[in-house]
Formats: C-alpha cells, structure tokens, sequence
C-alpha cells in the first residue's frame, strides 16, 4: 500500500520537469527520420515526374488514380496470393514442429528452438543466395536428381513463382514457429488431461481443445508471416526475376531503376497503409497478446 | 503438456524435414566454402585457398571494415537511446504515448522498401545529405532503435524497482540511482538489445540499398553486387563469415537474457 502510494507521487512528480530529458531525442529522431521522409513522399506522391525523372511541382491525383484504377492489379493480386500461400505453407509445416518441440522435446527444448531461430538471423541475403545456387540449372537439387536418373533434364525451379513461394516461406518459416512454439507452451495440460477424461480422442482433444487455445499464436505468427511477405523485394526480386515481380518490387523498380518519385511514392504509401490496415486488424482479432507472450 | 511420452512419426518426419530446409542451404553454403571447385557449387576437395584469398581482397576488407564500423555506431547510439527511451516510457505517463510508440516501431512495421525509399528521398531532396557514412549510420538507427526500446522495455517490466526507491530514500538522486542501482540491474536487456542490434545492423541489405552512395559500399552490398556473376567462392566464404559473425553475439545475447 505504502509503496505504490510514493510510487504514484514520484510519477507524478516527474511527469512535466523530466518529460523531455527521456523522450525528447526520440520524439527529435522519429519526427526527423520516420515522419517527416513519410511526409516527404506523401508530399511527392501528389506530383508528377518529368521525362528527365525530375519532378514537376504541379499537384496531381494521377498516380493514386493508376493504382486504383487498376493499372498494378496483377502485381497486387499476386502480392496477396503469394503471401497468403506463403503464411498458410508456414502455418501447416510450421504447426507440427512447434507442437512436437512444445510437447515432446523435453530437456531439449530450447536447444531444438534455437535451431529453429539461428537461421533467421543470419544475413537474409546471404540466405536466399544460397538458396538460389541450390535451386539453380546447375545446382544441387537438379544434379542430385539428374545423378539419380529421376528426371531427364533439370527442373525449372528459379525465376518460377515457385521459387518464389518457397523463397517467402523459407525467409519467415521461423517467425511462425516461435509465436506458435510459444502459445502451445502456455498451454494448460489440465485441460487436455480433463478432455481425456471426459472420453476425447486424441484427434478430437488436438481440434476441440489444442487448436482453440493457440489461436491466439497463429494469429500473431501470421502478422510475423504474412505482413512482411506482403512488403517483400528481395525474394521476387532474387528467386522470380523480372517476371514474378510483387508490390515491393514495383516499389524499388520505381525508385532505383526508374527514377520515377511521384509513382514510387504513391506505391509505397498505398502499399504501406494496407499492410498497417492489415496489422490493425490482426492485433485487433487477438494477435497482440500472443505477441507479447512471445518476447 | 505430456499425455504420451512417444511421438508420433508424423511429427518426427515432419520435423526433420522443416530442419533440413532451414539448414541446408546454410550448411551447404558452409561446405562449398571450404571445396576447391571454383564455381563454388560442387564438391571437389578441402582447401582454405578461398579464405586466403580474401585476405588479399582490397573491395572485402573496405566493405567489412565499413559495415563493422556502421553496426559499433549503430550498436552505441540505438542502445543509448533506446535505454533512455525504455525508461521514459516505462516510468512517465503522458499524452500522445500510444502515437508514440507506434512512430518509433513504425520504420520495421511498414515495408522495407518503404522505410527506405522515404529516407532516400528525404536525403537527397530535403536536407541534402551525402550518401555514405551519414545516411547508412542514420537509416541504421532508425531501424535498430524499435528493437532497442522493446528489449530493454521487456528488461523493465521483470526488474523489481523498489531497489531504487529505496536507493533514493537513502538519498540517492535519480542519475546515481540510475548508473548504482537501476543500471546494473537493466545490464543484461542492455547487453542483449546490443547483441542483437549488431548482426541486425550488420546483415541489413534492403535499408541500407536505397541510402548507400557510391564507394560506401557495406558487405551485404557487396555480396549483392557480386552475385550477377552467379555463384563464386568468394561469396561462399563471405557468407560464412556472416554466419559466424551473427550466431556468436545471437548465442551470447540468449544466454544474457537468461540471467
């Protein structure tokens, strides 16, 4: 009782002399290098670009008008297929591993979970490099069946939305596995002790009690999963080439290769608020908690 | 949660595959490192000649030297920081929090590209500043911060404050509480958020790709520029360096968090 009653009067106290001591260089920093370059591009994105790719300060509707109007349609389409299929593949390879670790792996838990986590944080390019020499005409994988005499010229696996898809879910397979690792070990075993009593199957125990409780887990893996997937450049970029390209890639290929602001810009931030709707949703139907079970 | 103590195949098969997928471009990314046959994709026998090779290699060494420099300041400023802001944010309570918070994880939320094509832009077109050291340090920390604040943010909210009224009972004021008692006990976030800024700041390529300049180029840029030559041993090698250089601060960083 005593403390929290001095607890209060300090925060209190502190609250209007030391404000700016402890936020103010962030509240500088993210004014300076997060809002004020969104600004920037928002304020572009009104604009038109020039032949030269300078940009004509006369304020225009046109690049939001070619998004709506469809003139991207194929590349948002895909974007949104490629990373529902990508989290949906996360979700089911994903699942079993997690549920094994979470209930079978006994003292070797943490060490199998790190196996699962190290990968992740290795240089993501350096990955999907290597992913792609395995893959490749000449790669492992077609010369190891081609050894084999299991098929008669090498696949086509690079460059195909295949490899694409598999590019997506092998970059946040892990993302998946740790929110749902984590909601299955929060898991009551009473419950499923108690199911089993009252006469379940293992297989009615697993859908009516296990798969209930950790939604709370899938939801968060799928805002780990699937909102990146929909902002992702390098994979398409690496592993589909020029022909499997997703909004990110339209993003950078505007910008960089381009030139051209004003379109970058409208994509960007009409790219950017859908993933921020997206996000908003999904922490609304139940991902932050699980979320925060995580850290 | 235990009912039966054998797992069913199913897992085990499932399981072992997701391992090999996750692994093996790694592993084998590892292996052609150390293999004679200068494509780097197949086995021929063990040589180190590749490792030596890159000692002699002048575009290596600036590019390591550049992105080692970049993640130490990184690591430095976004810890600073991020410890300041934890704080702020654990211990005041005040309007415009919640906007807050959500500006400072906005540049991770929102896509790469976006996070780095708004930088680019507000670089060269508003404050005009060169492209190199000043814009890939900035563009770092921007990204590195969120991470910061949230670790040391989780360290906060376990830690058993009453340690510090008590100091400041004695008499301590709140910096002397802070470098005596609050900061010892915030150490091991401290250390983590660190441990894991650096390989985050190191590995970046997206970010970093929109504000580098020319002849600032950082090792994943590198790797990136080299890779239209299609597989070489030089990457191979790099690419284990890069592992290595992430999985020891990773390793270190969950053992501090332990404690």
């Amino acid at each position: 009782m005593r403390t929290s009653k001095i607890k209060g009067r300090r925060t209190k106290n502190i609250f209007p002399r030391q404000l700016p001591l402890y936020i103010g260089p962030i509240s500088v920093w993210v004014i300076l290098f997060v809002l004020a370059p969104l600004g920037i591009i928002l304020y572009f994105s009104f604009l038109k670009a020039g032949p030269l790719g300078e940009v004509i300060q006369n304020f225009t509707l046109e690049n939001y008008r070619a998004i709506v109007a469809g003139k991207y349609g194929i590349i948002f389409l895909r974007t949104f297929l490629y990373a529902f299929l990508a989290n949906f593949f996360c979700l089911i390879i994903g699942y079993p591993l997690a549920y094994w670790i979470a209930k079978y792996g006994g003292r070797w838990k943490t060490f199998l979970m790190s196996l699962v986590i190290i990968p992740s944080w290795t240089c993501y390019l350096i990955r999907l490099y290597a992913f792609k020499t395995l893959t490749g005409r000449t790669g492992l994988i077609n010369s190891f069946l081609l050894n084999l005499n299991l098929i008669s010229s090498p696949l086509k696996i690079l460059y195909t939305p295949y490899a694409v898809m598999i590019g997506l879910v092998y970059s946040w397979l892990p993302f998946m596995i740790l929110p749902l690792y984590a909601s299955l070990e929060g898991l009551d075993p009473t419950l499923l002790e108690a199911a089993a009593d009252l006469g379940a199957t293992p297989l009615e125990r697993f859908f009516k009690v296990t798969l209930p409780l950790t939604k709370g887990g899938m939801i968060a893996g799928t805002i780990l999963v699937f909102i990146p997937s929909l902002g992702e450049w390098l994979v398409p970029h690496l592993l589909g080439g020029a022909k499997v390209m997703m909004v990110g890639s339209l993003v950078a290929h505007k910008f960089i290769q381009l030139g051209n602001i004003p379109a970058g810009a409208s994509l960007a931030l009409f790219l950017a608020a859908i993933v921020i709707l997206i996000l908003y949703l999904f922490i609304k139907l139940g991902g932050e908690e699980a979320l925060e079970r995580m850290l | 949660m235990s009912l039966e103590n054998k797992a069913p195949k199913f897992f085990v098969v499932i399981s072992v595959l997701v391992y090999i997928f996750l692994w093996a471009p790694v592993v084998i990314l590892i292996l052609f490192s150390f293999s004679s046959n200068k494509f780097g994709i197949k086995w021929e026998h063990f040589t180190l000649k590749w490792y030596l090779e890159l000692l002699d290699n002048v575009a290596v060494k600036d590019a390591l030297t550049r992105s080692l420099i970049i993640a130490s300041v990184t690591v430095v400023v976004s810890t600073a920081l991020g410890t300041l802001t934890a704080y702020g944010l654990y211990k005041l309570k005040f309007a415009g929090k919640k906007i807050l918070r959500a500006s400072i994880l906005l540049p991770i939320v929102i896509p790469y590209v976006v996070t780095g094509a708004s930088l680019l832009v507000f670089f060269t077109r508003v404050i005009h500043i060169p492209l190199g050291y000043p814009s890939i340090i900035i563009a770092h920390i921007t990204f590195s911060t969120p991470l910061a604040v949230f670790v040391i943010l989780g360290r906060m909210q376990r830690i058993d404050w009453s340690w510090e009224e008590a100091a400041m009972d004695l008499g301590a004021n709140r910096i002397t509480a802070f470098t005596k008692v609050v900061g010892p006990l915030l150490l091991p976030g401290i250390a983590a958020s660190a441990m894991l800024i650096f390989p985050w700041s190191f590995d970046d390529f997206v970010i970093t790709y929109f504000v580098t300049g020319v002849g600032s180029t950082t090792l994943p840029i590198y790797v990136f520029s080299q890779l239209r030559y299609g597989a070489t041993p030089v990457i191979n090698t790099i690419g284990t360096i890069f592992i290595a250089v992430t999985i020891v601060p990773l390793v270190l960083s969950s053992l501090m968090q332990k404690k």
